[in-house]
């Protein structure tokens, strides 16, 4: 089970489609500045506070910031290479041209259309069609819906068709900036497994903006951190959100442990189910039935959620505790960040100062982490 | 009707007709270049545009009158082309409208596009839909309204226009004298039946053509805009 992850996070990224940024987009109060080459693979994660330039970016590539200076190329291995914009050529690839999807965070579905003819706009100018219509309908789930007026709609089914919509014009990367920030939770959950789905099953590159963490962690692979318009981290999704907990501006995010792990058995009876953390340790959580069809889970635990005991604390109702050996302890104001390692696994811990003054901890003790079932968060339930 | 205003009627139907139609096409890309300008010129296009609601129609006619007569180049031009003399013509009186009645169509038709905004466009352009298509697609069927508008209003304000036709169209029967002239002519002759009977088909038509463009424009759900447009164009 470790070894089909390790697998999972080492695949060559030649081997799939690349998009090459190195573009300038000036304002006057703001400038994003990105130079980097993105693997298309999966979901794409790109998360920052507001006015970080996620959107600007996500503009640029679809063609729609025209004060951008210098060039974006999507390249690799099944598509032939395409300069979707040089400025130094003078090349600029118009934006119904590039082949690219987009969905926005208000739907822009066309009023004086049905639902069927918002999808059958994409169709119509769709060249060479593979996708199935019915297909993409079933997908995203808007069968009964097709003859409704789009302004009828509830705002998590403007998503479906506004997604459904950009799907059908065969992109072949498919960008969505910040598709879930105006919906509930339940429409949310709902469209996360859509796009999870789809990303599958057609095989399509998705480039994600959010300024949802949880959002993010629950379908990125990589992720992508912008401040000020410049790139902070981009790699591993759960890499780098280890590295914001320790480096971090502390307001961007909630310090957590995230892991991807493999669902080791389900305790039905119990309403839990086990993940296998390593060889020797499981970590139990709250069942879903969401859950039942899946191998791995990806989950999180706020390091405000652990806490720190020095004895095995086997007469506690907390049904998680692991051991571990403390790597790092970091003091910011009154509180304490604990890095721990359980086996190959790195744990972060918040505890008080006055906690730690004390249990007086060291780098290098060994120490045992609890937490319950249910702070072990899934944004899927 | 006696024949000769019932040809006065067929030439203000002839000509405020074909004036609607060369201002739809002409207004309609003047109005979205002003919707999508943002250079400081904008501000003085648009006056150019408004300066027909202001300025007496006589001063509009005085100045077509004199760029019409063969001694300037317009007129020379027209006359190169056509072999014909371009004042006191109906071609004359179709171009005085066009000008006269401009921002009848192009501010609301400009308005709509303002309002319309970038967002849908870009929606539609991500889509594989290339500006022609995205004008008839998009544009076009979330404007309708105002495109009803603009073209009422224009045919209503050419079909009552008076000083500009005056002074660069004469009145020729069958060619240049419209309604509003015949009116004129039945009055200055004290004919008051024939006066009274062309005043009351000119007040009662156009009474109904803007009811018809409020009742166009107002029970329907989301259309409320371009009623404030028919107003802030009045």
């Amino acid at each position: 089970m470790m070894m089909s992850k390790t697998k999972l996070n080492k695949v060559p990224t030649d081997e799939y489609p690349q998009l090459n940024i190195n573009i300038r987009v000036s304002y006057q109060q703001f400038e994003l500045a990105i130079n980097l080459p993105i693997p298309l693979k999966g979901i794409t994660g790109i998360f920052g506070h507001s006015a970080s330039g996620k959107s600007t970016l996500l503009r640029a590539i679809a063609g729609l910031e025209k004060t951008l200076i210098g060039d974006i190329t999507l390249a690799g291995a099944n598509v032939a290479d395409n300069i979707l914009v040089n400025t130094e050529q003078d090349h600029y690839l118009k934006p119904e041209a590039r082949k690219i999807g987009l969905v926005f965070q208000n739907s822009r579905l066309f009023e004086h259309l049905s639902v069927l003819g918002n999808l059958e706009f994409s169709v119509k100018r769709c060249k060479n069609r593979q996708l199935d219509l019915n297909e993409v309908i079933e997908l995203t789930e808007l069968t009964t819906l097709l003859e409704h007026q789009v302004n009828q709609l509830s705002g998590g089914q403007q998503q479906r068709v506004a997604l459904a919509r950009a799907i059908l014009a065969e992109p072949k990367l498919l960008l969505l900036d910040e598709p879930l920030s105006a919906l509930d939770q339940h429409s949310k959950t709902q469209l996360l497994k859509m796009m999870l789905n789809i990303q599958k099953k057609l095989n399509l590159p998705m480039l994600y903006v959010s300024h949802s963490l949880d959002e993010l962690q629950q379908v990125c692979d990589t992720l992508l951190v912008l401040a000020k318009g410049k790139v902070v981290n981009f790699g591993n999704i759960h890499q780098i959100i280890h590295q914001l907990n320790n480096f971090g501006d502390y307001t961007l995010i909630h310090q957590q442990t995230s892991l991807s792990l493999p669902i080791k058995q389900f305790n039905n009876g119990h309403g839990l189910a086990v993940l296998a953390l390593n060889a020797q340790q499981d970590i139990y959580l709250t069942s879903d039935k969401a859950f039942e069809n899946q191998t791995q889970l990806r989950c999180f635990i706020l390091a405000s959620d652990i806490s720190i005991a020095l004895t095995e604390p086997n007469n506690s109702s907390i049904v998680n505790h692991l051991f571990g050996i403390i790597k790092q302890i970091s003091h910011r104001e009154n509180k304490v960040l604990l890095t721990i390692n359980c086996g190959s696994q790195e744990f972060f811990v918040t505890i008080s100062a006055f906690s730690q003054q004390k249990l007086s901890l060291s780098s290098r003790q060994q120490v045992y982490l609890q937490f319950k079932a249910s702070a072990v968060r899934t944004f899927i339930h | 009707m006696i024949n000769s205003d019932l040809q006065a009627l067929v030439t203000t139907l002839e000509m405020a007709a074909l004036t609607t139609l060369i201002l739809l096409i002409v207004g309609t890309p003047l109005a979205w270049y002003l919707a999508k300008m943002t250079s400081r010129f904008k501000v003085i296009i648009e006056a150019v545009v408004a300066l027909p609601l202001v300025l007496p129609p006589t001063v509009l006619g005085f100045y077509l009158l004199i760029a019409f007569s063969p001694e300037h180049l317009p007129g020379q031009l027209w006359q190169q082309a056509t072999g014909q003399q371009l004042a006191f013509s109906f071609s004359a009186i179709v171009i005085g409208s066009v000008l006269y009645s401009l921002p009848f169509v192009v501010q609301p038709l400009q308005k709509a596009f303002e309002q319309l905004g970038d967002s849908l466009l870009e929606a539609g352009a991500l889509l594989g839909a290339g500006p022609i298509d995205r004008f008839f697609s998009i544009v076009l069927p979330l404007t309708k309204a105002s495109f009803i508008t603009a073209a009422s209003l224009g045919f209503a304000h050419t079909v009552g226009e008076f000083g500009v036709i005056l002074m660069i169209g004469g009145n020729i029967p069958g060619e240049t004298r419209v309604l509003s002239i015949a009116l004129f002519d039945h009055v200055e002759a004290f004919d008051y039946a024939r006066a009274h009977l062309l005043a009351i088909s000119l007040l009662i038509g156009s009474m109904v053509l803007l009811a018809a463009i409020y009742w166009l424009n107002l029970p329907k759900r989301s259309n409320s805009k371009n009623l404030s447009q028919v107003r802030s164009v009045k």
